[in-house]
């Protein structure tokens, strides 16, 4: 566009220039220079500064409405202008500087709004399906001994802190829990992971978890509420041997690494507390979806046995119940969690679906 | 900042004044929050984007914003780090987390291996961390240096882990981890009073190694003050942090008894041990809540007064440091910062970051008795490896500014 210009007039000096002030690198001295373009060159003088470098290669400071500009010079020098207005205009005009892309989507609230905009879809698409994706992938090409590596550290510690006790179940009893939940398993076509049950004696109430590796953990509690009620623990076992057959607990590990990897890096420098929130609404709803995923294999199991799933409505009646001559502890029931929070879907959730599968068959 | 009528832009007074008379080179900080929340936005996409492989682009771009509007008697700073240097540096480190990360996963020794591994390069990896700051950081042309040797850093951070040392140690003693020994509890409590006891000193030496050796031409700072100045600061903030704790509990009982007035009155047996995962996130909700209350005017208090007290107690032979943070105005601003994070979902940042730092930052003001004129770079600036930068970076190390 100046092409013309410039050509014409060869020699004549740049138009304008801009003050600055030039640091040799060396000294704190401040010496006041003026700046020009002179052909590929850029001269700098005054203040018995007189000197020279070539335009090509110069990395220009950034556009930014604050701030003062700083020019590196190739041999430890700079020149520092805090006019940025003019030094902004000049460089553009004079010396060919040009906004990065970066620079240009900076600079323009527009298109930091679209910014924003792309990033909170990016986010959302991130959190619902581009983590579980890769977890899912990770744990895929995850060797099964790494599960059982994880897992027998996981029991060993839950037994060490005193959370679960040796149980007090008969061995007769256990054996019939292992005989019936081996025959149920037998009757599933395919796809049956390996698993072992364990029995403790829970100190935190009636409980059955999976750990990644195949234990399944039964407490005596449970077995107690639901008087060893074969159907109902097929449902329960069958529920954890979904999590064991989608290794939930270990895509659970990987999307809780990077979620409060990523968290830490962006809100880590504010408060490691606050960076800890979006981690813990994103496990729970990772861990609401688990667990209709476990659901769906109870029911599986359960169909595969002629039991209807409906007596996991039962489960969850008994669950409820506290036990004759139990004390209430005067914590209540508490009011029911927004669903962006409660990590298990709300029991009545589950006993619907449960009662739809048994209407389904 | 309207009150004030002094310009930013020009030094305060002239430099004929006689060498021996102080004058304050006051900082200003001259850049506005709405301007970095432009640059965050486009930096966190583009982090996203990339996989967080963008991370050292987007830190030059944040500190060269910051540095390049932190004026020191109107001159700004610089940083000079090379993004492709960091990449390299924050791959490497990057590795080494997760490596240790996952260690802790799969067995207790790997666990320990991995501790007594991070022991023995952490003070390596900060020593170097600072070296890559204050190398890559000039002002009036003059690159910073930090001139700490080796050996020191390890004389001063060694000592940090004899406690979780003692602690590994002590396991030996247990035979059966059902029914410790009491002998066993009471040396873990000893080895815990003893830490306690000695942690400001600990932390006097780690200070002292920082602020002995920051360097800029021939000046070079140094820590002027006794571990006793350190043990009286820290029972101060333990004394705040006593008393928050107290609070908490109050809080606590009350809301406990109101919980379980409300309970009895409305008939209700407890059910929540059924749902386990909900009774579990109540937990985590209520220990959060109280930990953010426990530690929500100790963190603020602690801050300002060492601040104060380890800046004004480094001096050079020519410059010294006034600081004067104030816990109050610190205080209302974490508050303010909270309650603005909560409510915009995290999208305040930017503003907190930056009215955070100008709070910090413009409380310090540097008093020169000296000739700045005379100032001239010592020996060539070493360039060094930028794996410490990212080393810093990740471990959350950084100059306490």
């Amino acid at each position: 566009m100046t092409q013309a210009a410039s050509d014409s007039a060869p020699d004549a000096p740049a138009p304008g220039g801009v003050a600055a002030d030039y640091f040799d690198g060396r000294h704190a001295k401040a010496h006041a220079v003026r700046v020009h373009v002179e052909a590929d060159q850029l001269a700098i003088a005054g203040d018995g500064v007189h000197y020279s470098v070539p335009l090509a290669g110069l990395r220009w400071p950034e556009r930014t409405r604050h701030g003062v500009r700083i020019l590196q010079l190739p041999d430890g020098a700079s020149l520092h202008c805090r006019d940025s207005l003019a030094w902004d205009t000049w460089s553009a005009a004079a010396a060919g500087r040009r906004d990065s892309l970066v620079v240009r989507v900076q600079q323009r609230w527009k298109w930091v709004w679209i910014s924003t905009l792309v990033l909170v879809c990016l986010i959302g698409v991130s959190y619902k399906h581009l983590l579980p994706w890769a977890a899912r992938a990770v744990v895929a090409v995850t060797p099964e001994s790494a599960d059982v590596a994880v897992g027998d550290a996981a029991l060993s510690q839950i037994d060490d802190a005193g959370v679960m006790l040796p149980t007090t179940l008969s061995a007769a009893r256990q054996e019939a829990v292992r005989t019936a939940f081996a025959q149920a398993v037998a009757r599933l076509p395919s796809d049956v992971p390996k698993y072992r049950l364990e029995f403790r004696k829970s100190t935190i109430g009636p409980n059955a978890f999976a750990l990644p590796g195949g234990a399944i953990v039964l407490t005596d509690d449970l077995y107690e509420r639901v008087d060893g009620d074969k159907d109902i623990l097929t449902g329960v076992l069958g529920h954890e041997l979904g999590h064991l057959r989608h290794r939930h607990g270990m895509r659970m590990l990987v999307q809780a690494g990077v979620l409060s990897a990523a968290a830490g890096a962006v809100y880590g420098d504010f408060s490691t507390l606050f960076a800890q929130i979006p981690v813990l609404l994103g496990q729970a709803s990772y861990s609401r979806d688990a667990e209709h995923e476990a659901d769906v294999d109870a029911v599986r199991l359960m169909r595969a046995n002629g039991i209807s799933p409906a007596v996991m409505a039962r489960f969850f009646e008994k669950i409820r119940q506290p036990r004759p001559g139990e004390k209430t502890d005067g914590t209540g029931p508490g009011p029911q969690m927004p669903i962006a929070i409660a990590s298990h879907p709300a029991d009545a959730d589950r006993i619907r679906f449960f009662e739809q599968a048994a209407q389904e068959r | 900042m309207e009150t004030s009528t002094q310009d930013p832009w020009q030094p305060t007074a002239a430099p004929e004044v006689a060498a021996l008379a102080e004058r304050p080179l006051p900082i200003r900080f001259t850049g506005s929050g709405s301007e970095y929340f432009r640059i965050w936005i486009v930096n966190l996409l583009l982090s996203i984007v990339t996989l967080s492989l963008y991370r050292p682009w987007a830190k030059v771009r944040r500190l060269r914003y910051f540095y390049a509007n932190t004026l020191v008697d109107g001159h700004a700073f610089d940083f000079h780090g090379n993004p492709w240097k960091m990449l390299r540096g924050y791959v490497l480190v990057g590795l080494m987390l997760i490596a240790y990360s996952a260690a802790g996963r799969f067995s207790a020794t790997a666990a320990l291996v991995a501790v007594a591994i991070l022991a023995v390069l952490w003070p390596a990896l900060l020593r170097a961390s600072m070296q890559f700051r204050l190398g890559n950081t000039s002002w009036r042309g003059l690159r910073f240096r930090f001139t700490g040797s080796l050996a020191g850093a390890y004389a001063c951070m060694l000592p940090m882990f004899i406690p979780a040392f003692a602690m590994a140690m002590l396991r030996f003693e247990i035979v059966d981890p059902q029914h410790p020994t009491m002998t066993y509890i009471k040396h873990i409590y000893l080895v815990m009073f003893a830490s306690a006891l000695v942690a400001p000193l600990m932390w006097w030496l780690f200070k002292r190694y920082q602020h002995d050796h920051y360097s800029l031409g021939q000046w070079q700072t140094r820590l002027t003050i006794g571990a006793g100045r350190m043990y009286g600061l820290s029972l101060r903030v333990f004394g705040v942090f006593l008393l928050s704790l107290i609070v908490v509990l109050i809080v606590v009982a009350i809301v406990a008894g109101a919980a379980g007035a409300l309970a009895a009155v409305n008939g209700h047996a407890p059910s929540l041990a059924a749902n386990k995962p909900l009774w579990m996130v109540l937990i985590v909700v209520g220990v959060l809540a109280m930990y953010f209350l426990m530690l929500i005017v100790p963190v603020p208090y602690a801050m300002s007064r060492s601040q104060n007290l380890i800046w004004s107690s480094t001096r050079c032979d020519e410059l010294r440091f006034d600081s004067k943070l104030p816990f109050g105005a610190l205080l209302g601003l974490t508050l303010k910062n909270w309650l603005l994070m909560i409510v915009t979902l995290g999208l305040y940042w930017p503003f907190a970051a930056v009215a955070f730092y100008r709070l910090r930052i413009e409380a310090l003001t540097p008093q020169l008795s000296g000739d700045l004129d005379r100032l001239q770079a010592q020996a060539a600036a070493r360039v060094t490896d930028a794996s410490g930068d990212a080393a810093g970076d990740l471990f959350g190390i950084d100059i306490g500014l």
